[in-house]
């Protein structure tokens, strides 16, 4: 089981840094101040996709920063969301890239 | 005693994480669909013992297709077990109030799945 885990792990990676790259994307762009309605709910389909992966693969601290995108992405933001934004999603991709190999179930 | 089991959710990990963990963990038969509207003709098909859906899909979401199975006599009575990522109370209260038996967590954990099922459907 673990290693077909593992195997499936290395399997979707790609997909799952992709969509850790939409969210960084849109943390740059909020940052500018030009963040558009298309590139948020991309972003927030990307967050919502990852809260709902990287726990099963061995990584709930990873569902918990992309669920506190979502979260952000999906309300007003406000005053701190681009600083928020900025942390979550470079603490995200960093998670992703320091666990690149399989993890262990 | 062996199971079988459709699973219908547009994400392929979800999808193949799931089916790994119940066929290798249980060993249940599973069937997977990648939309609502693949996933009922699968349904009729094969007359899954439960069915694991997804909640946001593109085009026929899952509170839709569940709706559509209910509908129709062929699949009415299968047991459908919802998936979904959204964790919030108010989405929670409007999954459990369509009727389905059980509103189940992303992540799950691969490794009790089928267990998690199992108490839920009363077949432990």
């Amino acid at each position: 089981m673990t290693e077909a885990l593992a195997r499936l792990w290395t399997k979707f990676l790609p997909d799952i840094e992709q969509r850790a790259q939409v969210i960084i994307a849109a943390s740059r762009t909020l940052n500018t101040g030009s963040l558009s309605d298309e590139q948020r709910l991309c972003a927030h389909t990307a967050a919502h996709k990852l809260a709902g992966t990287l726990g099963m693969f061995g990584l709930p601290h990873g569902t918990e920063l992309a669920r506190k995108i979502e979260l952000l992405l999906g309300e007003e933001l406000l005053t701190g969301a681009a600083s928020d934004l900025a942390v979550w999603s470079a603490d995200l991709a960093a998670l992703i890239q320091a666990n690149k190999e399989p993890q262990a179930q | 005693m062996s199971r079988r089991i459709l699973i219908i959710d547009d994400e392929d990990d979800i999808r193949q994480v799931a089916a790994l963990s119940l066929e290798t963990i249980a060993g249940w038969d599973v069937i997977v669909a990648n939309s609502g509207a693949q996933g009922i003709l699968r349904a009729e098909e094969h007359q899954p013992d439960a069915i694991l859906l997804d909640v946001m899909m593109p085009g026929m979401d899952g509170p839709t297709t569940f709706r559509e199975l209910r509908k129709n006599p062929a699949t009415a009575k299968i047991p459908v077990l919802l998936l979904t990522a959204k964790v919030q109370g108010p989405d929670q209260r409007r999954f459990a109030d369509l009727g389905v038996e059980a509103v189940l967590l992303k992540p799950f954990d691969p490794l009790t799945l089928a267990a998690q099922m199992s108490k839920v459907l009363g077949w432990e």
